[in-house]
Formats: structure tokens, C-alpha cells, sequence
């Protein structure tokens, strides 16, 4: 539905980009933002709806949207996806036993029309556990290589405790989606 | 030749470092530079002042939505229905800004809303707007309105298989004591699962635990610094201590536990809630090592996601002091995988 979007494009500020942030439960979405924005990640609950984020990240404002990945409240996916520049797909890379899972919602989301022109970034986190898959094992069970070829997208391996590989992660993102939405207008 | 191919990879590695690095120095900077701007107002009068304020804009919006049917001019229409869009969005975005102190029920309730206001708007949209008519200027609308994603195709499993390691754990057992000491090992992960009338008993702590499908079990663990994710267990005992602690699909257990955050429970019943007690040698250390040396209190914070209300949940309840085992001691073996 185009209405949406007609009015946020109006309103949306010089500089800022819409970061949609989704995955399973527990891949570490909550943990990864406020380790970027500096914040304490010592003490963090599953998330009943959704946190936003406003980060300044280089010379551009994120607004991150981190919705909860618990099975009751995937369906409220949906109500953020209009207007998202940037998706964000944590994946738990650990947890192999829902690997089928991840893929399946990753497939569902990726047909989504209102999130074709959104730059991916899939970031393999927790990295740091012992006995987790790599980003290319992640990459080849999420089949990534046969994704659509329009769109943009990299895959990142990060460890939110450490916190390597986060800002190599969102320099992509960031980047790609200033390259395509702001050098064009 | 090879030796300078070898040199070649040794440089490589250390601009890797290097870089690397740079990126985590990036990042501390990110922590040290970050205003202080943590508005601490009191989050109660906050909470009301949301509350009115949202039923507000809320009972607003509906009462446009409720006015359109009436508007006879599609041009007129069209601009109202924009402007109710974007209150919706301003909406959500209070709620959004808002979440942080909101007690759960609220923004279950209020995320309930939202998605309501936005079903009946589309819903009004799609009824009084000949698709036609409708047709903003998007670069990408030309194809079908409708964005409900498409069936989800169950063929796809024709993706290329990968041989996943096994990760360690006990898996498959009936009648069995399993005993674990995870001291001086590698800090990673531990899966308990298909085990039926066994005794499971912990030492030390691991970073994240996998708990699935047990049947009339007790679980006694150590310290988790991450999170222990619980799915399809029943007629269970857990001990466990743990940052956070997500259950899904379990039917009368009892959980002694300790979390730092709040413990939450899906598709749930039956459960009983009662603080850690677990005993073993040198268990103050691995706990204080944990960040879990400290009661929190959140043993009895249990976020219900299938309860909508403000009311007790039904599907869990704190376990009665009566009821309760004293302590359970367990003894620390010095081999990582003996059986008792
Ligand atoms: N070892 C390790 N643990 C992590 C990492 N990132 C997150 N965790 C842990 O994983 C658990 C889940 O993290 P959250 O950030 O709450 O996960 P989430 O994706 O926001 O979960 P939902 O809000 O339910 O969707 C927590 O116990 C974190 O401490 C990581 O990089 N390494
Ligand atoms: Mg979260």
C-alpha cells in the first residue's frame, strides 16, 4: 500500500535512514544496538514489542527499529516493514537446531514486496561461542548465493559481547544505502 | 616461494588485526563519546502521561476512521485518509519512544491497537478507493496491492546440504544420571535434549544452553553468562541460574531459578516459579564469575507472551514455600564426563 510510505517520504529528514532489525528470538538484536549505541548489555530481556534506536552513526541518523523475534509477536513483523531502508537479519550462530527455521523466515521475509529495495545485512552473531558455524556455513544453509539477484546484501560475522564485527557490518549497510538513496537525489 | 607466500599471509594477518582493531577502538569510542542523556524522569508519571496521551490520538483516530464512510468527495477523502496515516504514525512512534519504560501489558496493549488502526485503515482504504483511483506516484507500486507475503513454500528444502557438527550435550538417554564439569574447559555452548527420566547435574558455567524435549526429567546447572532456551519439556525439575531464561512449550515443571532479567514463558502451563538453590564446591565462585552471585528477584517476574492482560497469567504461579525443596547438593566430580 503506497500511502505510507507517499507520507513518510515526505516527512523523512535529509540524512536519515530506516533500519528494520529482525531474526529469531534470542540471535542477540537487542544486545547488538545498544552495544553500537555505547550502552550497558549487561542486563538485557527478551523484547515483548519493539525498541527504536536513534543513533548517530558517521554523518547520518539511524532510526533502528528492533522488533522482538518471539514466535507470538513475528506477526507484528510486518507492521514495520514500509519505508525500510536498511534490514538487518540476526542469526544465532550457535543455535543449529533452529537453522530451518531462520532459513524459512528469511525466505517469508525476503518476498516481501515493501522491503524489495532494502539493503540486507546478515550479521552471524556470537561468533565468540565456541562451536558456532561461520558466516560462510551460515551463508551456504541460508542458501544466500541464490538470493534474488537485485539485491544488495553481505554477510557479516560479529560477536555482540566482543563487539567485533559490528561496525564492519553496519559501514557496509550504511554505505550501501547512502549510495543508493542519496547520490541519486 | 613459499616462504614468501607465507610472509605474504603473515602481513595480511596483521593488517587484519590491525584493522580489526581500529574497528573495536571505533567502537569504544562510540561508548566513551555517547551523551549522557539518559532522561531519568519518574517512569510512573511518564507511564500515565502515555497512557492519556495515547488513548487520546487513539480515540481520535477512530472517530475519523469512523467518519469516513460519510465523505463523498474522493479528493477530500483522499487527503483525510492521509492524515489519519500519518497519526497512526505518530502513534507508533510514541509508542516506539515510549517502550522503554512501559510496563509489558501496556505496549502488548498498546502494540495491539496500533496494529488494529492500522488493519481497519487499510480495510476503509481498499473499500472506499477504486484501486485505480488510488495510485500515488511510487516507483514501485506498479505490480499487485496486496504485500501479504506470498505461501510459504514448504518445497525449499533443495538447498544444498551442509554437514552440521554435533555440538556437545546429552541427547537420547532414558534412566541415566549425567553428570558434566565444564571447570577448565573451553567456554561454548551445551545441548540437553531427548532424554526421558534422567538426572542432568551441571558443573561450572557455559555461555549458552539448549534445553529440548524432556519428559519427567531434573536439571541441575551451573551458571549460564548467556541465555538457556527451553523448548518442549514436561514433568520436569530445573535448577538454573542464568542471564536470561526463555521457555517455550513446557507443561508442568517446576523452575528454581535465578535470572538477571525477567524469565519469559510461550505457549505454556502449569509452571511453578521458586528462587535457585543449588549447591555444590566452589559454586559462590562460578556464580560471581557469572555476574549471578546477586538475587535479582526476577525468579518471580515472569513475562507470560500468550497472556494479554493485566491480571496474573494462569499458565505459571510462584511455587508455595511448603512446597519447596530445601537445597539440592551436587557433588563436583574431577573428570569432565563421569555417570553417577
Ligand atoms: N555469547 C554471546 N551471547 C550473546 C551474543 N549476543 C547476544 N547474546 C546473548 O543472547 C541472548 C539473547 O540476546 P537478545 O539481545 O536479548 O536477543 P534478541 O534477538 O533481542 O531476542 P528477542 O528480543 O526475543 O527477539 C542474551 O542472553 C545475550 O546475552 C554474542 O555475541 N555472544
Ligand atoms: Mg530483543
Amino acid at each position: 500500500m503506497g500511502l505510507l510510505s507517499i507520507i513518510r517520504k515526505i516527512k523523512r529528514k535529509e540524512k536519515e535512514m530506516r533500519i528494520l532489525m529482525v531474526g529469531l528470538d534470542n540471535s542477540g538484536k537487542t544486545t547488538i544496538v545498544l552495544k553500537i549505541n555505547g550502552e550497558d548489555t549487561s542486563v538485557i530481556s527478551p523484547t515483548l514489542g519493539f525498541n527504536i534506536k536513534t543513533i548517530n552513526y558517521q554523518k547520518y541518523t539511524l532510526n533502528i527499529w528492533d522488533v522482538g523475534g518471539q514466535k507470538t509477536i513475528r506477526s507484528y513483523w510486518r507492521n514495520y516493514f514500509e519505508q525500510t531502508d536498511g534490514l538487518v537479519w540476526v542469526v544465532d550462530s550457535s543455535d543449529l537446531r533452529r537453522l530451518d527455521d531462520c532459513k524459512m523466515e528469511l525466505d517469508n521475509l525476503l518476498k516481501e514486496e515493501r522491503l524489495s529495495g532494502a539493503s540486507l545485512l546478515i550479521l552471524a552473531n556470537k561468533q565468540d561461542i565456541k562451536g558456532a558455524l561461520t558466516p560462510e556455513e551460515i551463508a551456504r544453509v541460508l542458501n544466500l548465493e541464490n538470493m534474488d539477484k537485485t539485491r544488495h546484501w553481505k554477510i557479516v560475522g560479529c560477536s555482540a559481547y566482543t563487539g567485533s564485527g559490528l561496525l564492519e557490518g553496519f559501514d557496509w549497510l550504511v554505505q550501501d544505502i547512502a549510495s543508493r538513496i542519496y547520490v541519486l537525489d | 616461494m613459499e616462504e614468501e607466500l607465507q610472509s605474504k599471509a603473515t602481513t595480511m594477518e596483521a593488517t587484519l588485526r590491525k584493522k580489526q582493531q581500529a574497528m573495536l577502538d571505533r567502537l569504544a569510542n562510540r561508548h566513551q563519546n555517547r551523551p549522557k542523556s539518559t532522561i531519568t524522569d519518574d517512569s510512573t508519571s511518564s507511564s500515565t502521561a502515555f497512557s492519556s496521551k495515547f488513548s487520546d490520538s487513539k480515540r481520535s483516530v477512530e472517530s475519523q476512521l469512523a467518519e469516513l464512510p460519510t465523505l463523498s468527495d474522493s479528493c477530500h477523502l483522499k487527503s483525510r485518509l492521509a492524515e489519519i496515516s500519518s497519526e497512526i504514525s505518530s502513534l507508533e512512534q510514541l509508542v516506539a519512544e515510549s517502550s522503554y519504560f512501559l510496563p509489558s501489558y501496556d505496549l502488548r496493549a498498546a502494540l495491539k491497537s496500533i496494529s488494529d488502526l492500522k488493519q481497519s485503515l487499510e480495510k476503509l482504504i481498499s473499500e472506499l478507493l477504486p484501486k485505480k483511483k488510488f495510485s500515488f506516484k511510487n516507483k514501485s507500486a506498479s505490480k499487485n496491492v496486496h504485500t501479504e507475503p506470498r505461501e510459504t513454500a514448504k518445497a525449499e528444502k533443495s538447498n544444498p546440504i551442509i554437514t552440521i557438527p554435533e555440538s556437545p550435550g546429552f541427547r537420547n538417554k532414558q534412566n541415566e544420571v549425567l553428570t558434566k564439569n565444564f571447570r577448565g574447559s573451553e567456554i561454548g555452548e551445551f545441548t540437553i535434549s531427548d532424554l526421558d527420566s534422567c538426572e542432568v547435574r551441571l558443573i561450572g558455567s557455559v555461555r549458552a544452553a539448549f534445553i529440548n524435549r524432556l519428559r519427567n526429567c531434573k536439571v541441575y546447572g551451573g551458571p549460564v553468562t548467556g541465555s538457556i532456551l527451553m523448548e518442549d519439556v514436561e514433568n520436569c525439575v530445573f535448577v538454573l541460574a542464568s542471564h536470561q531464561i526463555r521457555i517455550h512449550c513446557a507443561k508442568r515443571c517446576d523452575f528454581y531459578v535465578r535470572v538477571r532479567s525477567r524469565p519469559i514463558i510461550e505457549d505454556c502451563g502449569g509452571l511453578r516459579f521458586a528462587p535457585y538453590c543449588l549447591k555444590y564446591d566452589g559454586i559462590g565462585d562460578d556464580l560471581k564469575e557469572a555476574g549471578l552471585d546477586e538475587e535479582s528477584g526476577n525468579w518471580s517476574n515472569v513475562d507470560d507472551f500468550k497472556w494479554l492482560r493485566a491480571a496474573q497469567s494462569p499458565n505459571w504461579s510462584v511455587l508455595d514455600e511448603g512446597e519447596r525443596v530445601g537445597s539440592i547438593q551436587i557433588e563436583v566430580l574431577d573428570n569432565g564426563n563421569g555417570k553417577g
